[in-house]
């Protein structure tokens, strides 16, 4: 071939220097740009907080006094998963914690031996913030207290499905939903992998077992195969929105709140709370925070547990969290009348108590996974 | 020359050391301390399960329809692409690659549009029936999950098998025509026999990546559906890491077994190495008429299949579903600075992903040569390592690298080196084989003319076998950039949040319902991911190589 080619033959040394360079240079330079610098570390879940109008500068606002105050640097870890994945890698740490402060374990995960075995219990001294109801349902023994909660609920697109023709919405039972019809409307999340898939199990076994004396794997059976289960949240939600055969969700109930506040409209999604002999029930879930067993900075760490408390965190999670604040007397913005409120339902978790969702969680599970995959 | 031996055998050797360092060790730790943790189910208990039963079947059962369906699309795509000579080839060579590197949440919603309820063909077929219900939906169940991954894996054969053509020797295409031999007939001896490793690497490794789905099978699965991978993901979060364990020990076994039968077929079949050269092409405008439509209706086949999703991202970029409006303001966050703004989860993709690949080229070399050594025991050993990667569950590998690497070096604040360890060990798979395929096709005459010329080992490597080797070195490389930029299991568990990167900030975006900040960050990724493929493709050269 032509002479071009052989002209422009460079030595493999110098490529193979030249390319070690530059590789080292550029790892050097990234190694530098990361390195770490010491902080309180708080292990959170990848949305914690990131609901609202600031989410970039949200950090420095909600705890930028408490840096202030004991000169430190908070660092809020949200790692790329949920409570459950959160929990999975303190367990991974535990020869060598990094962390300090762990928040989002909620009231179904801490009933679980690694959630406990990571956490170390703590009562802060201003407790008394809290309603004893709320930490008496997230964990007695404090490994974990109580920093917001939320109600796991229905949600249905008034566009698309409506009262007018399906006046059952109003008052919606679980045997409304083995209708084929509704059934195949409704998109849930899978309670192997999702908490709030997980309420919505404890919500039907609740009913099932408590309300209605019946066997709850009845009702999975009627409806496999035209209920919709989906691994996380975040794909249901986008499975519901994009798929207009998917009319019912999921959720959870400050879902028309949050939409009034983002769109300033009378919002389209509506609730649908489920109903049993003249009330509405629902799943309460309490997202708890909670001391990291061996974290490095545990007297630091107990200062932060008991400043998230105060109405300067707690008048943050309404708008930022889209969960309501743990905290007794934190007003809420006015979208929240859209919102589900606790008065308005009575709660599934008084009748199936802690030991007992301790007990059979894992029995449950694999019932259900039998049920749907057979 | 004592020395020099020793040198040679560590050369080739060491990716084995790596992957024993960073894939084997971790694995067997956390296998070996869920086993040691106590059994709250028992090995026997999970492998006696129904359930286990169902999964391990239906993993394979849909992986080889998978396969059988990417191959039959792929096929003709790969023979188009090594014979017509057209502008913007390579363009249309790095578009197919992007499926491979979108977040599985954007594939699906992409494959919803086109293949769901009301989506494109639905739409269509409802229009042509008359029909004002949904007629067909095709995005849901086994058929859903099998054209997904054909969708993912039909690039991977297209590319892999083209690239093995690209150096069938046009003198023996003659002869064979000289004496008379019919086009199948051709196929069939000439061809066939020539693309044969190319296509036996690249189905295993499409039946080793449905065979181990997850996010896919999960979701359009609609719960009812799983994998084994699916069971240790259970396992894995209602912390049962013996079940976990035992699992993901059943999937290496099968790995392995696989990857030995791939290994002995290979060896059983003797290759006369040919001359090395290159195919004979055409331009579009010497194709005769029928063979015009066949290929026309082909492409828009792979059109359907392969650029719905692409172009549903294009839109999602631009347009915000709940506004319901026509916005650029995804693009906005992008530019923004500091931990978590746009730019971030980009340099974050680009420095993982091409260290990876730089990485899994250099190592796949080896691997590659140590696949073809003479010596059968460590061929075949080396050979079974080379798929070890595609069949350890991610979690598995995940959770590993942070037990065994990131805590006991004290890397937990800053455990970046298990991310570009992950994405290079799940990237080797791909760059070792086509690199192994390329080997294959080169005339050992070539070598021993270089070294009678008096070449030294380095010029000869460097002068002479990766200029042949540039075909597959380039596949590889564009798969292993692809697998690495789009890993998303092994680094969502790893990753901190300075370490996020694209595919990740596309899922969290969509969490949150910022849904045209998602878009805007999935067109970013497909731009990026092509700009690279393109610049890999430069840098491997003219695809002949210069020697010829």
């Amino acid at each position: 071939m032509s002479e071009v080619h052989y002209a422009g033959r460079r030595d493999p040394r110098k490529v193979i220097v030249a390319l070690v360079l530059i590789m080292t240079v550029s790892v050097a330079a990234y190694a530098v740009w990361v390195w770490p610098k010491p902080k309180l570390l708080v292990y959170t879940y990848d949305s914690f907080l990131a609901w609202g109008d600031n989410p970039d500068t949200i950090d420095n606002e909600v705890f930028g006094p408490f840096m202030r105050q004991y000169g430190v640097d908070v660092q809020i870890v949200r790692l790329q998963t949920d409570a459950n994945g959160v929990v999975s890698r303190l367990v991974a740490e535990a020869q060598r914690p990094v962390a300090d402060v762990v928040i989002g374990i909620d009231n179904i995960l801490i009933l679980q031996a690694p959630a406990r075995d990571v956490t170390e219990p703590y009562v802060p001294s201003n407790l008394n913030l809290v309603n004893d109801s709320f930490v008496n349902a997230l964990d007695p023994e404090h490994h974990v207290v109580p920093f917001d909660f939320g109600l796991v609920t229905m949600v249905y697109s008034r566009s698309e499905i409506n009262e007018t023709a399906h006046p059952e919405l109003a008052n919606l039972t679980f045997a409304d939903l083995t209708n084929p019809e509704l059934a195949s409307a409704l998109v849930t999340e899978n309670p192997l992998l999702s908490s709030p898939g997980l309420a919505f199990l404890l919500t039907q076994i609740a009913v099932y077992e408590k309300l209605l004396n019946q066997d709850w794997k009845s009702w999975w059976t009627q409806v496999k195969g035209h209920i919709d289960v989906q691994p996380g949240w975040t794909e249901a939600w986008t499975k519901w929105d994009t798929d207009p055969t998917k009319r019912m969700l999921v959720s959870y109930g400050t879902d028309p709140a949050y939409s009034y506040y983002t769109t300033n409209t009378t919002p389209d999604t509506a609730l649908a709370p489920i109903y049993h002999d003249g009330s509405h029930y629902a799943w309460m879930q309490v997202e708890g925070i909670g001391l990291v067993k061996n974290g490095p900075n545990p007297t630091l760490a107990r200062a932060f547990i008991d400043y998230c408390l105060t109405p300067s965190v707690q008048s943050y999670v309404a708008l930022n969290q889209w969960m309501f604040p743990a905290g007794n007397h934190i007003s809420l913005n006015a979208a929240f009348g859209y919102a589900l409120h606790l008065n308005e339902v009575a709660i599934l978790n008084e009748l199936l108590t802690r030991s007992e969702i301790a007990a059979n969680l894992s029995a449950w599970l694999d019932d259900w996974d039998l049920i749907m995959s057979t | 020359m004592k020395a020099q031996a020793l040198a040679n055998h560590l050369i080739l050797y060491f990716p084995l050391i790596l992957l024993a360092c960073f894939l084997v060790y971790p694995v067997c730790a956390v296998i070996a301390g869920g086993i040691a943790a106590g059994f709250r189910t028992s090995p026997l208990q999970v492998l006696t399960s129904p359930i286990t039963l169902q999964a391990l079947l239906f993993s394979a059962y849909q992986a080889a329809l998978s396969t059988l369906l990417a191959v039959g699309l792929g096929l003709p795509g790969a023979y188009l692409l090594a014979r017509l000579r057209f502008r913007g080839s390579s363009i249309v060579r790095a578009a197919m690659v992007v499926p491979f590197v979108l977040p599985p949440i954007v594939v699906v919603v992409g494959f919803l549009q086109m293949f769901g309820s009301f989506g494109f063909l639905d739409s269509l077929a409802m229009a042509v029936l008359g029909s004002q219900t949904s007629v067909l939906n095709l995005a849901t169940g086994t058929t859903g999950i099998v054209l997904a991954h054909a969708f993912y894996n039909v690039p991977l054969v297209v590319l892999m098998v083209s690239s093995s053509l690209e150096r069938l020797n046009p003198d023996v295409e003659e002869s064979a025509e000289i004496l008379g031999a019919s086009p199948i007939r051709k196929m069939q001896r000439i061809v066939l026999p020539h693309i044969l490793p190319a296509l036996l690497a690249s189905a295993t490794l499409t039946y080793l990546f449905c065979f181990t789905s997850f996010p896919i099978v999960l979701s359009l699965g609609g719960g009812a559906y799983s994998t084994l991978e699916v069971r240790i993901w259970y396992a894995f979060r209602g912390f049962d890491y013996s079940e976990a364990s035992t699992l993901a020990l059943v999937q290496i076994l099968i790995t392995v077994a696989l990857a030995f039968s791939y290994f002995r077929l290979g060896r059983s079949r003797s290759y006369d190495a040919s001359p090395t050269s290159s195919i004979k092409q055409f331009s579009i405008g010497e194709l005769r008429g029928r063979y015009v439509v066949l290929a026309l209706a082909y492409v828009a086949l792979l059109l359907v299949l392969v650029a719905g999703p692409i172009v549903a991202v294009v839109r999602a970029a631009i347009y915000d579903p709940v506004a319901r409006v026509y916005t650029l303001e995804g693009f906005g966050s992008l530019i923004s600075t500091g931990l978590g703004g746009g730019m971030v989860p980009l340099i974050n993709s680009v420095f993982y992903a091409g260290i990876s690949t730089v990485l899994a080229v250099i190592l796949g070399v080896p691997l590659a040569y140590a696949n073809r050594n003479q010596n059968s025991t460590m061929s075949s050993i080396s050979s079974i390592a080379t798929f070890l990667p595609l069949g350890v569950s991610a979690i598995t590998l995940a959770y590993g690298l942070m037990l065994s690497v990131v805590v006991p070096l004290g890397l937990s604040v800053n455990p970046w080196p298990a991310i570009v360890l992950a994405q290079t060990m799940i990237g080797l798979p791909f760059s070792a084989r086509s690199i192994e395929v390329a080997l294959r096709n080169i005339d050992p005459a070539l070598l021993d003319q270089a070294d009678l010329l008096g070449a030294s080992r380095l010029q000869r490597l460097f002068f002479v076998e990766i200029p042949l080797l540039a075909p597959g070195i380039l596949v590889g490389a564009v798969f292993a950039f692809a697998m690495a930029i789009g890993e998303m299991s092994a680094t969502l568990f790893i990753a901190l949040p300075q370490n996020v990167t694209l595919a990740v900030a596309i899922y969290q975006n969509l969490s949150v319902r910022k849904f045209v900040q998602a878009g805007a960050a999935s067109l970013v990724l497909v731009v990026v991911c092509l700009v690279a493929f393109l610049a890999i493709e430069r840098m491997t050269g003219r695809r002949l190589g210069g020697v010829l």
